[in-house]
């Protein structure tokens, strides 16, 4: 059996937030999951707080009322102080990742608002230096430039809907298509992109198109390998603000980040191993000794001083609700919080209603350790981060993104100030 | 067989996996077949999204689906736990058993007959495979590519050796080695130093008497053939298994099936054999990684001051054990090893091989290519034979499994 | 007030009143239907798919069980391309009676239902997800019908022989002069114009609706008792044969793999209200239950849709009224209005089921042209309305198969159906709408398992373009989209399908933000 520092579970934001910041401090660390996170389907910006329940401008500030009003959600855990000091981590760690100078711009001050694919100015406060040129707090007319061979991205109707809210904006559609295939998806043409010659091609079939004053708006396919390079080129080469809309899923943001962490962490010693299903753990009384994975069809055990766990909520599977409407926390068997009762209503019937059942997830004490219904510590050395916590709805708060960095990085702090302490002590019990 | 034995459950929970699908297009984002060529639709389509579409046992429509090269990434990444890559194969062996299989992937799916016709003839048959005309006849007549990376006989047996072989006098704990065809009739020397090294730390080496896989069948769409060898192979393994003695392995891919494989795809878990062998067979850098960490492996590795790339071939990650080779490597004092970043080089067994698929392996391959030229290494590792041949191949480079450089700073060599 | 002139007006587009259109106008008879929504959106269309061998009625009810016999075998030569010939099975699960399958074979036998006993070793090799402790094993011709391209289809037909097909068009109140119905005053639901129909003759195909209809004429105590049956569609085909429990009917007894899903059904409970058949989690526990008896580990497989709809089971009032729906026959009957009510000029059909749809419109257009004087015979036995003219039966590879002819020319946007951009187009055209729903209606669009969360987008998108939409109306369009998407899933949220949903929520809510799409109110 092999022994690590730290085994994280899961490859989100969370669990790689949580897996680079410990590895960068010397810690063994080793990341198990079922496969890749879902980093691959997120805009890619780091949403703090969009809507509480009211459009937020200034999340730093209202983070603070939205503890106070609710301190069961899950920032009750990290502050807004936490949530700064993860923010500018990320930063750093992307402005010197793989993709650099590829950098993220923002801060948790205030929001931007930008545009999404179906044109609605969505708050965003930490987003791609390539998307920074869409807030729309700017006036400025804006010309959606996209592809008839990406179904994922459809700039005319974007564009009639932001022309709806006010917005001067208008769509064109180009019938530019990677090596002549009719159906190429985010990522193909974002390898597109990393290509002079295709942005030099795009370049000379939109530049004519374009009125003075407007911004150039592209689907977020520009680049995989280079798109920084890719975005000051067009920037340049059009003579005017460019950014990109995030697209329906895969989203080439997304999978930049998922490459810039997934590289800082092999880079500091931290190992991944993919298909790895953790189905429990070994533990004597609230110490977890070792994890039980099955890798194929074998089971096996992994040993650990400390696990976070951040495999996701429903959506990724690291909570699951089976059909007789009994609900678990799927890697450890941890209970979840927030779900009604058998018989009890767990949904409403118009989609967008408040739903019941909307904020079901693992319970924790303030650090970040799961607690029981009655609220007693479950394991001391388990520690949860991201979409797994009880508390939030990540995706109408636009908060995601902002939970899962500011509760994976705070694992990580908790896990290292714990391992200081500890060793600290065995210094002097040594001495 | 009835229809509610082992077999059929696990089949059956393999086709109910696509109900874990939600679209999400990660499976897609990683196919290295799909992303350099629009013959093949992508695992998310050939895999969950067509299987809706098909009846067990009638042969699908699809045949795109052939140019899926069965790599398994698809498989890795799911974060749902879709068997795609394993949906795929099976439908491509019931698309075959109605297309009838060609004489080609007949002939490249048995390694062991090609071995023992070719083995004694090595000369010849190498001339054979480095003569131009031929190898444009054998495009012609069979379909496989005349530049294909194809294997050169060894000339003798890795079998052979072995029997001749005495082990050390003061020999501990028992371990069986499976070398698998590769090993047998093309890469001898490899078998030798997996025997040389672990005889270095103390393990009393078997080697039994042992045939192919099935896997290349397997891939070829010849599963009643594929059966039949892994049921054999099995019934050599078993005593080992039985009598508690650790099966280890130099091919991943040969590895793999054992493990996981023809449980999965075959349907054979109801196999006694193979369920006791299943459990007990490690790929080698699996295990010597696992001896370290229970502290048994021999530490004092001399220095190698040269620079190698390790890139982790598809099957072996397949196995969910992460990267072993690369913290073995790490032991090793001066060495420099370059993890590359590229998924696949294309070959994927013998898909690579085969005429109308042989550009498109290569354009797979392409990042890696790139990389390891970029690094120019001393040596390139990497734990699959094929790929290792398809890194020659595509580099000049010498590619060569993690055990020959461990063994080498093992002061072995 | 525009208006309209017919020799028939058809009230209904499910499949009784497609069947009524289709075969009236190959009569030669000049024909308006209205419908007051799309077509086959009511009953026809909330349907498990099963194209009746009659073996479900042998024992209980031999007069529905002959027809089904008989209009089976028909439905097979017209519309090849609305069946799969998926076959059926009678099995005998252990909480059911054995004795009942000498029922069973003795009822088939009277009715001139070919059906045969097998081994059941035979049909768990067949079927080999099913229940493997059952005991007996019928076959019998049974297959998978789909109601919509049935329904439209017919209704395609019936427009190539002059017949004008109105959807959105409800019927606001009926003509009468004297002592007969002479048309119909409607109202374009879209539009909010109102149109008056002149018909020679109205035929009240509305189903579950059709004493609402009657009562527009004057005309009370048509009793329709609306029986409400859930049904529930699984992701994928957990069986290629359809499956009934060998006992009398109940609930929970069919298993219907119909295109890519396999469907279970159903209930049967009285409902006050047509428009109001709420689905209950009860009634969803019921049927994943029931449907664990016939495949185990039903449960562990994903749901992917419920729905409910409303049989039109007719009762006369005369006739005393019956506490179980399940004892109402399922034959239908043709009411006379003229013999009955003294009205002329209206007809209004009862009972029935999608089986015996063709036979249901010959009987009410014979009766028509009884009163008519008119001698023009019914064709329909023998004539293929539009799409199933090459006399090909559905398989279910067929929308793989023709994928992969166009795999590098097309792109693909509903990709769990398999829909094609040119063919999205195309429907998007030749309906003129500028709702989504339709589409999924008549393409299946967004109804495999991602239930659109990613066709959506891309369809609403393409449907901007084709249909000149602006911001407003494709802002409804997709909220009206995911209103109805969300109703056919909320109760069956669990498993693998609540994983789909969040996720779902993660691509509109965290990445579009439609809940904050201008105007996204008005669709409500």
């Amino acid at each position: 059996m092999s022994h690590h520092d730290v085994v994280v579970v899961g490859t989100g934001l969370a669990g790689l937030t949580a897996a680079v910041r410990l590895a960068e401090d010397g810690a063994r660390v080793l990341v198990l999951a079922k496969g890749v996170g879902a980093t691959h389907l997120s805009a890619g910006t780091i949403d703090v707080l969009g809507y509480a329940p009211e459009r937020v401008d200034r999340p730093a500030e209202a983070l603070g009322a939205l503890v106070d009003a609710r301190p069961g959600h899950p920032y009750a855990l990290v502050g807004a102080g936490g949530v700064a000091a993860a923010v500018d981590w990320f930063k750093a760690r992307i402005a010197a990742g793989p993709l650099a100078p590829y950098a993220y711009a923002g801060g948790v001050e205030e929001n931007l608002l930008l545009p999404t694919a179906v044109g609605v100015a969505r708050p965003s406060a930490v987003v791609p230096e390539t998307m920074a040129g869409g807030d729309l707090r700017r006036d400025a007319a804006i010309c959606i430039v996209g592809f008839r061979a990406l179904k994922d991205f459809h700039p005319a109707l974007a564009a009639d809907m932001l022309t709806r809210a006010g917005v001067r904006a208008r769509g064109v559609e180009l019938d530019l298509v990677p090596e002549g295939r009719v159906d190429v998806n985010a990522l193909g043409f974002a390898r597109a992109f990393d290509a002079p010659a295709f942005r030099a091609e795009v370049k000379a079939q939109v530049v004519a198109q374009l009125g003075v004053e407007e911004r150039a708006a592209f689907p977020a396919v520009l680049g995989i390998a280079d798109p920084h390079g890719a975005w000051t080129e067009l920037e340049h080469g059009l003579g005017r603000a460019v950014f990109e809309i995030p697209t329906l899923p895969p989203s080439v943001p997304g999978m930049r980040v998922h490459k810039s962490l997934h590289e800082t962490l092999r880079r500091a010693g931290g190992r991944v191993i993919l298909n790895a299903v953790v189905t429990g753990a070994e533990h004597r009384g609230g110490h977890v000794s070792a994890l039980r994975i099955r890798v194929g069809l074998r089971e096996e055990r992994r040993g650990a001083d400390w696990v976070v766990l951040a495999t996701g909520g429903l959506a990724s599977g690291g909570i699951e609700l089976d059909s007789r409407w009994k609900a678990r926390e799927t890697a450890l068997g941890l209970p979840v919080t927030g779900v009604p009762e058998p018989g009890a209503e767990r949904f409403r019937p118009g989609y967008f209603e408040d739903h019941p059942m909307a904020r079901a997830g693992v319970a924790v004490d303030h650090g970040l350790r799961p607690v029981d219904g009655g609220g007693e510590r479950l394991y001391e050395n388990v520690l949860v981060a991201g979409a797994t916590l009880a508390g939030a709805e990540p995706w109408r708060e636009k908060c995601g993104d902002g939970l899962s960095l500011s509760t994976g990085y705070r694992a990580a702090e908790l896990v290292l100030a714990a391992s200081t302490a500890a060793g600290a002590a065995a210094g002097v019990a040594g001495s | 067989m009835t229809a509610h034995d082992g077999h059929d459950v696990l089949g059956d929970l393999m086709r109910a996996s696509l109900d874990h699908c939600v679209k999400c297009t990660i499976c897609e984002t990683f196919c290295p077949v799909s992303n350099v060529t629009p013959l093949f639709p992508g695992p998310k389509y050939a895999g969950p999204q067509a299987e809706r579409f098909r009846i067990d046992d009638e042969p699908s429509p699809d045949a795109s689906l052939d140019y899926c090269s069965g790599c398994g990434i698809c498989t890795q990444v799911c974060p749902q736990g879709v068997h795609i890559a394993e949906i795929n194969t099976r439908a491509r062996a019931q698309l075959k058993a109605t297309q009838g299989v060609r004489l080609r992937d007949r002939i490249l799916a048995r390694p062991t007959l090609a071995g023992r016709l070719g083995t004694p003839v090595a000369p010849i048959a190498n001339w054979s495979l480095g003569n131009r005309l031929l190898r444009l006849a054998a495009e012609k007549t069979l379909g496989i590519h005349h530049r294909a990376p194809m294997p050169r006989f060894a000339g003798r047996t890795f079998q052979r050796w072995a029997r001749r072989h005495s082990a050390p006098a003061a020999a501990g704990r028992r371990v069986a080695f499976f070398h698998g065809c590769g090993t047998n009739y093309y890469e001898p020397r490899l078998g030798e130093m997996t025997v040389g090294l672990l005889e270095h730390n103390g393990l009393a080496v078997e080697v039994p008497k042992q045939d192919c896989c099935g896997l290349p069948l397997q891939s070829n769409g010849l599963f009643d053939d594929a059966r039949g060898y892994v049921h054999r192979l099995a019934a050599r393994l078993a005593p080992y298994a039985r009598e508690g003695v650790d099966i280890v392995a130099t091919s991943t891919s040969c590895s793999l099936m054992l493990k996981r494989e023809a449980l999965e795809i075959l349907g054979m878990s109801d196999d006694p054999d193979l369920q006791v062998v299943s459990e007990r067979v490690f790929d080698i850098c699996e295990y010597l990684l696992a001896m370290r960490e229970r502290g048994e492996l021999k530490l004092d590795f001399q220095p190698l001051p040269e620079t190698v790339t390790y890139h982790a071939p598809c099957q072996q990650q397949g196995h969910g054990i992460g990267k072993p080779a690369l913290d073995l490597l790490a032991l090793i004092p001066e060495l420099r090893t370059i993890e590359t970043g590229a998924s696949c080089c294309g070959v994927a067994g013998t898909y690579g091989l085969k005429r109308e698929k042989y550009d498109i392996a290569m354009k797979v391959g392409d990042g890696l290519f790139a990389e390891i030229a970029a690094a120019a290494p001393d040596r390139a590792v990497c734990d699959s034979e094929t790929c290792r041949w398809q890194i020659e191949h595509a580099t000049g480079v010498r590619a060569v499994h993690p055990v020959e450089v461990l063994h080498r700073a093992s002061g072995l060599a | 007030m525009p208006t309209l002139q017919a020799e028939l007006l058809v009230i209904g587009g499910g499949a009784t009143g497609a069947g009524v259109a289709w075969d009236a106008a190959l009569r030669g008879f000049d024909v308006v239907l209205v419908d007051r929504a799309d077509l086959a959106e009511g009953t026809s269309g909330r349907f498990h798919g099963l194209l009746h061998s009659g073996g479900r009625y042998v024992v209980k009810d031999p007069v529905a069980a002959k027809e089904c016999v008989a209009e089976n075998a028909i439905l097979r030569r017209v519309i090849p391309d609305c069946i799969e010939d998926t076959g059926g099975l009678f099995v005998t699960t252990p909480d059911d009676d054995p004795a009942y399958g000498d029922r069973f074979l003795a009822g088939c036998r009277a009715c001139s239902l070919p059906a045969e006993e097998i081994d059941v070793a035979e049909a768990l090799r067949r079927e080999p997800r099913l229940n493997p402790g059952i005991r007996r094993a019928f076959l019998v011709p049974d297959a998978s019908i789909d109601a919509w391209k049935t329904v439209w289809s017919l209704a395609r037909g019936a427009s190539a022989h002059g017949a004008r097909i109105l959807p959105y068009h409800r019927v606001i109140d009926l003509h009468r002069e004297e002592d007969a119905v002479t048309g119909a005053r409607v109202r374009n639901e879209h539009t909010g114009e109102e149109l008056d129909i002149e018909a020679g003759f109205t035929i009240n195909a509305s189903g579950a609706w059709a004493a609402q209809i009657a009562h527009m004429a004057g005309i009370e105590g048509v009793g329709v008792i609306p029986g409400k049956g859930i049904m529930i569609a699984m992701n994928h085909r957990l069986v290629n044969t359809v499956i009934n429990r060998c006992t009398m009917p109940a609930d929970g007894d069919i298993l219907v793999p119909i295109r890519t899903v396999s469907v279970i059904g159903t209930t049967d409970s009285r409902s006050a209200d047509p428009d109001e058949i709420p689905v209950t989690q009860a009634e969803v526990d019921q049927m994943l239950d029931d449907g664990e008896r016939l495949v185990p580990g039903f449960r562990e497989a994903r749901a992917l849709r419920v729905w409910a709809g409303v049989r039109p089971l007719f009762q006369d009032e005369k006739a005393g009224a019956v506490a179980d729906t399940r004892d109402v026959s399922r034959t239908h009957a043709v009411v006379d209005h003229r013999e009955r009510d003294g009205v002329a000029g209206l007809l209004t059909m009862s009972g029935g089921k999608l089986t015996t749809l063709r036979l249901m419109a010959q009987d009410i257009v014979d009766a028509m042209c009884a009163q008519l004087g008119a001698e023009r015979p019914c064709r329909t036995h023998a004539e293929r309305p539009p799409g199933n003219e090459d006399g090909e039966p559905y398989s279910l590879g067929s929308r793989l198969r023709r994928r992969e002819a166009t795999l590098q020319d097309e792109q693909l946007i509903c990709e769990c159906e398999l829909i094609g951009r040119s063919r999205l187009e195309q429907a998007m055209r030749r309906r003129g709408t500028t709702d989504l729903d339709d589409i999924r209606r008549s393409m299946r669009l967004g109804m495999g398992p991602c239930q659109g969360g990613f066709c959506i987008y891309r369809a609403t998108g393409i449907l901007h373009g084709v249909g000149r939409l602006d911001g407003a109306e494709a802002s409804a369009s997709l909220h009206g989209f995911l209103e109805e998407r969300w109703k056919g899933v909320w109760p069956i949220l669990y498993g693998d399908q609540l994983r789909q949903a969040r996720l779902d929520d993660w691509i509109f809510q965290g990445l579009l933000d439609v809940e904050h799409l201008p105007d996204g109110e008005l669709a409500a």
